[in-house]
């Protein structure tokens, strides 16, 4: 196995998603076998330079400070579960 | 009038000479759509009510005089772009009752020209995958056979043109979904240039690789569409502040004398002998054109892969994390916010989709960074190197679209990996942020169709859609019997 | 004394002072009812996609200068992953390898004795929402007003080893940022938070305790006392035999003390990676110097022109200059009046001294620069007495007006009237022989009492000095 356990349980930590026991073993051998193909990229020797994205845009290209209105509440809420326009959460347990 | 494979400029013409008016001709498509749709799964959503209204106004624009190129014109939308008050789903239980309170850029650009949007197409869940059998609500079938796969992840789109369900669809490419689907379902799409299109209102998959393009009959249809929706826009940072030519200016230009490279690794065993074959006949028949062939090598393409996934599933994990049950979307379950977010996303979320979002989340996470993702944007950046080399000794470079042509569902079910290797031929071309089109350059033994992909310069589509033009004048397409 | 040596590092946030937000076109203003400074960008709606604000940007280049940073050419932003519900995105948009500013320093006084706290950095990003705990339904309600609404984070080394050298530096951060217009710096609204990173180790020792960091701190008296309590409480462990844990901790106002904050700060992982929404931005040494030239006058270049060009006190000049608000007022007031020594002692003897007695507030005052300058300069010109002029400034800070209005309304001009003081001081002369007698006898003092009893018999309506040139005459006149 290209990856241990703990280190697919750690993932789903970070991704917020849970898997039964079967489907954590199917998704761990899974996980396995694309992990095992990502490795080929190991074998590939040069290093990133991150000013040689050549992608930059000059400080004139971005956009002027200037409020617009905003949105309908009421529309911006439609897809959710709302009260007294706000998003409805439950209790955050810290 | 028969409308299976028809291109809009016949409609056009069919729509200013009165033969034929937009609420009819939507209404054609409408039953062609009952008719063919049980059995081709190609749409996620009909917009029957909306289509008619749309074809209203845009009628009295037509009897005004004042038709533009897509006035009343139906068009078929890749169900992961956003339309104000219409359903998009991406695919995803995640979002199966989201409705949008906004248009992405490209509707607006086609609202602006009156279209008529017949509805929204199937897709690969999110955009992930090249089937579309990961779609949450139709599992699109090939329309030359019903017992294979339509590509992905715009098979809605590709499938639905092909059939003659749509005249032609917007479809999005991260790493090859506009441009395989046309070659398993015989069609042409493109490609556009990274920034061309506005990413506005297109639901993220990978936004560094993400562009939304056409798929139409042929690559007129193709430059036509790619006319009314390209440009900046100042929504999207990314997109191109450059100037928008007339795509379709080089076409009908002789290719004489234009270089056509053809990178020995695109023709390797990792590709079917029949695919190779029909990709390099027709690189054969575009020499006797007038065209020059040049030999030439990409040695990253071996890393295209793991390079590409990487990259697209780091940028997905954080993409997709918005989606959490409170804001839109399924909400799951719990008496917390942990709780409730947990079971949202893993009810509402397809199990390629969470596979993608934990490779992502692997890339990135600390510890492995430098090894994965880091190593992924240095092969980025070698991929563009290598392709700015072949650049300077020609013009274009011809590739096959896929290794094979459409396979069985289900055939592909069990192994992520053979799924991902799939996208040899097409990633590269993200990765690198160029134009590419793919048009049929001809049949299997089976009637599949196999396809190519032109593959040009930044901003060069002009020069891919006059080849594939030039291609396609003479050639002749095989409708599938649907 | 303590056997201990502290250690602390700060993390400053501020809300940038522009229009918009930092990736959408919202307005940035504080406030609002709920969600309705928001958009589909803003709330995170699938699809949508930030364009950056160049105002801000611009904003943290300037301070960038003012904290002596180098200001990198070439910066690029990141996003940080985690799930909160105030994120809609479930990333922030921020800053990691390529932050705009690097390596800066800023020098602090404190209780006399200069030191140079150095900056490690100053990166930009976007606020967060707010949450609404309704403990009784056990839920929370979102507001996404805040959400894009652009922050600088300003880290330093960790330089500070007193509660006081950190209170001492970020009123300096405040009154550097509010003098280049950067951010209003209201801790009380939240536009200006910080964070301290706060370890103790034995003194002699070359190495830093575990740290742990302090979060929530909304007043310059909170982060003291969070300090000292913090600090007390490491000590204890440490006497203890006891190991301080790595942790964030909230500071307990009703308590005094700090607590941890049940965080999972362990399997804190925010995969930073280059936003693919935003590109980088080169800058040209154009740009740069464009934006370094805008920067408007800084505290310590205001208060060396009060004293060098007005001929200020030092000390006067630091309290004026020590709060922006009452520096602008005095700005406008000499612009009316040129007296600035007249207008300084007046803005530092009567106006500071009501608002530190809590009869008026700075920021709301009822009436400027200007109309302040008026008064002091009728008491400069013995148009209106001194006594007269405090009454004025009192019906000024309650209900408003002109010193001029109020003057004629009720009356309080110096008039000269010699018939008014010759009546007046005569009839104090008669009925006080025994101090007529003393003065004569050379008791000078005495003067006093008789100015004293005239300008009070007058109220205002003669200048100090007719009283005086009368009386004197009328004393000396007689012997």
């Amino acid at each position: 196995m290209a990856v241990e356990l703990s280190t697919i349980k750690h993932l789903c930590e970070l991704s917020k998603l849970d898997y039964d026991e079967a489907g954590m073993k199917k998704v761990m051998g899974e996980m396995s076998d694309i992990i095992e193909l990502m490795d080929e990229i190991k074998a590939f020797d040069l290093v990133y330079d991150d000013t040689k994205d050549e992608n930059e845009i000059s400080l004139s290209d971005t956009r002027e400070d200037i409020a617009e209105e905003s949105f309908p509440t009421e529309k911006l809420l439609s897809n959710a579960e709302n009260t007294d326009g706000c998003y409805v959460v439950p209790k955050v347990v810290e | 009038m028969d409308i299976k494979r028809t291109n809009i400029r016949a409609l056009r013409k069919a729509l200013d000479s009165k033969e034929i008016s937009a609420a009819e001709l939507c209404g054609e498509y409408f039953k062609r759509i009952e008719d063919a749709d049980p059995r081709l799964l190609s749409y996620i959503t009909v917009t029957k009510e909306k289509a008619l209204q749309d074809a209203e106004k845009a009628q009295a624009v037509i009897n005004a005089g004042n038709s533009a190129p897509l006035t009343g014109i139906p068009l078929a939308v890749k169900d992961n772009i956003c339309i104000d008050g219409v359903r998009t789903t991406c695919a995803s239980k995640m979002l199966e009752n989201f409705i949008p309170p906004y248009n992405a850029a490209v509707i607006e650009k086609l609202n602006a020209q009156g279209y008529v949007l017949l509805g929204k197409t199937s897709m690969d869940e999110f955009a992930m995958g090249g089937s579309t059998q990961t779609s949450a609500f139709a599992k699109t079938r090939n329309p030359y056979d019903l017992e294979r796969v339509p590509g992905g992840s715009s098979g809605g789109s590709a499938a639905a043109v092909a059939a003659g369900l749509a005249p032609a669809a917007l479809g999005s490419d991260t790493g090859g979904s506009i441009r395989q689907p046309a070659s398993f379902c015989g069609v042409t799409g493109i490609k556009p240039t990274y920034g061309r299109v506005s990413r506005y209102g297109l639901v993220a998959f990978a936004s560094s690789l993400d562009q939304i393009g056409p798929i139409a009959n042929d690559a007129r249809d193709c430059a036509l569409l790619l006319n009314a929706i390209c440009g900046h826009d100042r929504h999207d940072a990314t997109s191109a502040n450059v100037d928008t030519p007339d795509f379709s200016e080089k076409i009908g230009k002789p290719i004489s004398g234009l270089k056509i490279a053809l990178p020995k690794e695109f023709f390797s065993d990792a590709v079917e002998p029949a695919v190779k074959q029909h990709v390099l006949d027709a690189s054969k028949e575009l020499e006797k054109r007038g065209a020059v062939l040049v030999d030439c090598s990409m040695p990253g393409l071996k890393y295209a892969v793991p390079a590409y996934y990487l990259i697209a599933c780091a940028e997905a994990a954080s993409n997709l994390s918005r989606f959490d049950g409170i804001k839109y979307g399924f909400r799951g379950e719990g008496r917390t916010y942990e709780e409730l977010i947990r079971d949202s996303r893993s009810r509402g979320f397809g199990e390629e989709v969470k596979r993608r979002i934990l490779l992502g989340n692997y890339a990135l996470s600390s510890g492995y960074y430098d090894a994965y993702y880091k190593k992924a944007l240095a092969l980025k950046q070698e991929i563009i190197k290598e392709y700015n080399d072949i650049f300077g000794i020609a013009d274009v470079i011809l590739t096959p679209t896929a290794p094979t042509p459409a396979y069985k569902i289900g055939e592909q079910d069990n192994d992520p990996v053979k799924m991902y290797m799939a996208d040899i031929c097409t990633v590269t071309v993200n990765i690198a942020k160029l134009p590419a089109v793919s048009t049929t350059c001809g049949y299997t033994e089976n009637g599949l169709p196999v396809g190519m992909s032109i593959i040009g310069r930044r901003f060069d589509e002009t020069t891919v859609l006059q080849v594939a033009d030039e291609w396609e004048n003479g050639f002749a397409p095989i409708s599938p019997k649907l | 004394m303590s056997a201990y040596f502290p250690t602390m590092g700060l993390e400053i946030h501020a809300e940038l002072l522009t229009k918009s937000k930092v990736f959408c076109t919202c307005s940035a203003e504080f406030g609002g009812t709920p969600n309705s400074r928001c958009c589909p960008v803003c709330s995170g709606l699938p699809g949508t996609l930030p364009v950056l604000n160049r105002k801000a940007v611009e904003y943290i280049i300037k301070a960038g200068y003012v904290m002596n940073c180098e200001i990198s050419r070439f910066t690029k932003w990141d996003r940080k992953n985690y799930f909160y519900p105030d994120l809609p995105k479930a990333y922030q948009i921020s800053q990691m390898p390529r932050p705009v500013c690097l390596s800066g320093n800023v020098k602090i006084n404190v209780n006399g004795a200069e030191k140079n706290i150095r900056i490690n950095r100053i990166h930009l990003e976007e606020d967060a929402g707010k949450l609404v705990h309704d403990d009784v339904n056990r839920i929370s309600l979102a507001d996404y007003n805040r959400c894009g609404v652009p922050l600088i984070e300003i880290v330093t080394e960790p330089d500070f080893h007193s509660a006081d050298e950190v209170i001492a530096f970020i009123e300096k951060i405040k009154l550097l940022l509010q003098y280049a217009g950067i951010c209003d710096c209201k801790m009380e609204q939240g536009s200006i938070r910080c964070d301290v990173n706060i370890s103790i180790a034995p003194k002699g020792s070359n190495e830093l305790g575990t740290r742990t960091e302090l979060k929530n701190l909304n007043s310059l008296k909170a982060i003291s006392r969070a300090i000292e309590a913090e600090i007390e409480r490491q000590e204890e462990l440490l006497d203890n035999g006891e190991r301080v844990i790595q942790q964030t901790r909230r500071f307990n106002e009703q308590l005094g003390e700090t607590t941890a904050m049940r965080s999972k700060e362990d399997a804190h992982d925010y995969r930073y990676f280059p936003d693919p929404d935003i590109p980088p931005i080169i800058f040209t040494e154009e740009e740069l110097e464009e934006i370094r030239r805008s920067i408007p006058e800084l505290p310590e270049q205001r208060v060396e022109r009060y004293v060098n060009e007005y001929g200020i006190k030092k000390a006067d000049a630091d309290i004026i200059v020590g709060n922006k608000t009452i520096c602008d007022f005095f700005d406008e007031a000499i612009a009316e009046y040129n007296n600035p020594k007249a207008v300084a002692n007046y803005i530092i003897g009567e106006l500071m001294n009501r608002i530190n007695r809590g009869e008026a507030d700075m920021e709301n005052l009822n009436f400027g620069g200007a109309e302040f300058a008026q008064l002091v300069e009728f008491m400069q010109t013995d148009k209106i007495s001194q006594a007269n002029a405090k009454t004025i400034l009192r019906e000024m800070i309650e209900n408003g007006g002109s010193p001029k209005d109020i003057a004629d309304r009720d009356d309080l001009w110096i008039k000269e009237d010699s018939g008014a003081i010759a009546l007046v001081v005569d009839e104090i002369i008669a009925n006080n022989p025994k101090a007529v007698e003393q003065y004569k006898k050379g008791d000078q003092k005495v003067f006093g009492f008789f100015m004293g009893q005239a300008n009070k018999a007058l109220k205002g309506a003669a200048s100090p000095k007719a009283i005086q040139e009368y009386i004197r005459s009328k004393l000396e006149g007689n012997s």
